[in-house]
């Protein structure tokens, strides 16, 4: 098991946060375009930081722990991963705290968030909503 | 300063001015970013322990290149600010997006801002 202790993590991560999406519907997974995009954009800078760490001599992985599958031989696959499963984790966490924030005060502070950010659906809102969604 | 040290404030202070000054989704005037924040910090620990604890790391540190604190199960207090960074750059992109799509639906764009060949 120990080659796979760097990729359970990462499965773990994701069966962990599974419920926001479709118990408590933070809508991440059902966006894919939009969620594509974010992960390309926003984890660029953040993957080529995760190189200049590695050339520079900042950190380096267990041979170990990782399958063996190495990215341009130097960055494991578990690594890029990462920068696909805690983003997610991360969305899938702050559109949950917006919904149920809004469900548990309708007219609290993270509803007026949600509403904002585009967190609830219009239809359960209690927020006017001025645009029709498409 | 280190350089892992150093790279983690410059980054902290990068998506501190996009999102507060530049591109304007102020996210961190909002207190679903700060309580999203605390859950994901607190899920850290045990997630990056599991891969920096010294008796098992799948992540080594070159300790000549962070400050040498570590925090909880051996991680390097630079990796809180690292995930801080990655989490708000992560909840602004997606924001971003967000309104664009929102405001394309609500505002076509005027036909005059389209030169048209004539």
């Amino acid at each position: 098991m120990e080659p796979f202790h760097y990729l359970l993590v990462l499965l773990a991560c994701l069966l962990v946060t599974a419920p926001l999406e479709w118990v408590i519907g933070a809508r991440v997974y059902r966006r894919p375009r939009r969620l594509a995009l974010t992960l390309i954009i926003a984890m660029t800078p953040f993957v080529l930081w995760d190189l200049v760490g590695i050339a520079r001599g900042h950190w380096d992985f267990s041979a170990r722990y990782t399958l063996g599958l190495d990215l341009g031989g130097v960055m494991p696959l578990e690594e890029l991963l990462f920068f696909v499963v805690i983003p997610i984790c991360a969305l899938l966490t702050h559109q949950a705290v917006l919904r149920l924030g809004a469900r548990v005060m309708p007219r609290g502070r993270l509803a007026r968030e949600a509403e904002e950010l585009g967190a609830v659906d219009p239809a359960t809102s209690a927020v006017r909503q001025d645009v029709p969604r498409a | 300063m280190p350089e892992y040290t150093l790279l983690t404030v410059v980054a902290i202070v990068v998506v501190v001015v996009l999102d507060l000054v530049v591109v304007r989704t102020r996210l961190l005037t909002t207190l679903g970013f700060w309580l999203a924040l605390a859950i994901m910090w607190g899920f850290q620990i045990p997630v990056d322990g599991w891969l920096t604890r010294l008796d098992a790391a799948i992540v080594r540190y070159d300790d000549r290149h962070f400050s040498g604190v570590r925090l909880f199960l051996d991680s390097p207090i630079e990796d809180f600010g690292f995930g801080f960074a990655m989490i708000l750059a992560t909840l602004m992109v997606w924001t971003v997006l967000g309104r664009r799509q929102r405001s394309a639906a609500q505002d076509p764009p005027p036909a005059a801002s389209h030169p048209t060949a004539s």
